[in-house]
């Protein structure tokens, strides 16, 4: 009983070394386990049809192309004849494993098997079905924690569709996120893609992360927008992943 | 008690909560049974009370350690304070019946995870998605599955399923 009460007086960052030290242990059974838990749940395909997956991987693919081409029609607009590098030219995409995925009201992230050995550090973005899904919040030698773009701790900055406004994007748990602080002038559609901003050193361009489900006004302000995004791959149906590492040193 | 089997069988039976239990989830709430509180009552019924009180904390503390990213303390106290008041009852009552064995379970099951969410609430989290599920669903799933799956524990364990545990 002391023993309980010590662990849950015990600062979370020590204790939940236990439960990394427990998924790192027994990754491989909890894999197979994973493994077997989504095949069981994915349905019948047909053959003149392609898997939600595909489906989802394909439309977010288009989506960052679109983006791409935006950004690279601004960028020859600006500079006119000025040579640029592509985007995400010269970055080093890792690709990992789930091993175990927590996706709840208090708790959404994942645990994937590439750590410090693979060039992997704190901060790097992860995507799965080519939209971003979160970004590494905990690394160790051989694994790494992701903390998904919905869990509450998540904070990451935003573009909503065509937009020329960056926000803040914050997770609520539960596969969902939202953006707030985004004055009623704006118009916003259910539907519409939401980018994750370019981060220097770690995000070489805006990559797809979500839409909008909802839009409503805030109940704190009403000329404000309270917008509900959820992201456009099916987290917890993922078994792999690949982090965007911007500048491999090798 | 055949600790190096117990060890086994916790490993095992922790790996499958993880995430392979998903497969046997029900409705749309995503009803699933709870292995762990099934051991625990199992041992608290067919062990020594002794035993049963330093294996409901191991339980405990597995699942504490299953869930990424929550606090670790709350299922070790309760699963650690429902499996010592089983162990201590079972010397009083004799839970033989299959029908008495799920009520144990669901009860066990209910009456702890009340005390994961309050001591959850005092770290500042909220220990279940669905709080309705961890109250009724999962202890009502695991009290009907719960009973069948004694006979292959006691097998494992090489533990006579008509002994009493009353040291």
């Amino acid at each position: 009983m002391l023993a309980g009460f010590i662990f849950l007086l015990t600062p979370q960052s020590l204790t939940n070394k236990f439960q990394f030290a427990f998924a790192r242990i027994f990754r491989l059974p909890l894999s197979i386990s994973r493994n077997i838990s989504l095949a069981a749940r994915t349905q019948e395909s047909f053959t003149d049809v392609v898997s939600r997956s595909e489906y989802n991987r394909l439309q977010n693919h288009l989506a960052n192309i679109t983006e791409q081409l935006e950004q690279e029609h601004q960028n020859v607009e600006k500079l006119s004849g000025f040579r640029n590098r592509l985007p995400l030219e010269g970055a080093k995409l890792v690709l990992a494993d789930v091993i175990t995925a927590t996706i709840s009201s208090s708790h959404n992230e994942l645990i994937i098997n590439r750590g410090q050995d693979d060039g992997l550090d704190e901060g790097q973005f992860v995507l799965g079905d080519n939209s971003i899904i979160g970004t590494i919040s905990n690394v160790s030698t051989r694994t790494s924690q992701v903390k998904l773009i919905t869990d509450v701790s998540s904070k990451i900055a935003v573009r909503i569709g065509v937009l020329d406004k960056y926000r803040l994007m914050e997770g609520c748990g539960n596969n969902g996120a939202r953006i707030r602080l985004l004055p009623i002038q704006y118009k916003i559609k259910t539907g519409s893609n939401v980018y994750a901003d370019k981060k220097p050193g770690l995000l070489g361009t805006a990559i797809i992360a979500g839409t909008v489900v909802q839009c409503k006004r805030d109940d704190e302000n009403p000329s404000l927008w309270d917008v509900t995004v959820k992201p456009v791959c099916e987290i917890e149906m993922l078994d792999n992943v690949a982090v965007i590492i911007m500048n491999p040193k090798e | 008690m055949r600790w190096a089997r117990f060890v086994v069988f916790i490993l095992i039976a922790t790996v499958l909560q993880a995430d392979l239990v998903n497969v046997i989830a029900v409705s749309s709430l995503n009803i699933k049974p709870n292995l762990l509180l099934i051991l625990l009552v199992f041992f608290a019924v067919y062990c020594d009370t002794y035993e049963a009180i330093i294996i409901s904390f191991v339980i405990g503390f597995s699942a504490d350690i299953i869930v990424i990213g929550s606090a670790m303390g709350p299922q070790i106290i309760s699963y650690g304070l429902f499996g010592t008041l089983l162990a201590y009852l079972h010397r009083v009552i004799a839970i033989r019946k299959m029908p008495y064995q799920s009520a144990a379970i669901f009860v066990t099951g209910f009456l702890a995870s009340i005390l994961v969410c309050f001591l959850s609430f005092l770290r500042g989290q909220q220990a279940y998605p669905n709080m309705y599920v961890a109250l009724f669903g999962t202890p009502l799933y695991s009290a009907i599955i719960g009973p069948f799956l004694f006979l292959p524990s006691a097998w494992w364990m090489h533990i006579k399923t008509h002994r009493f545990g009353l040291n």
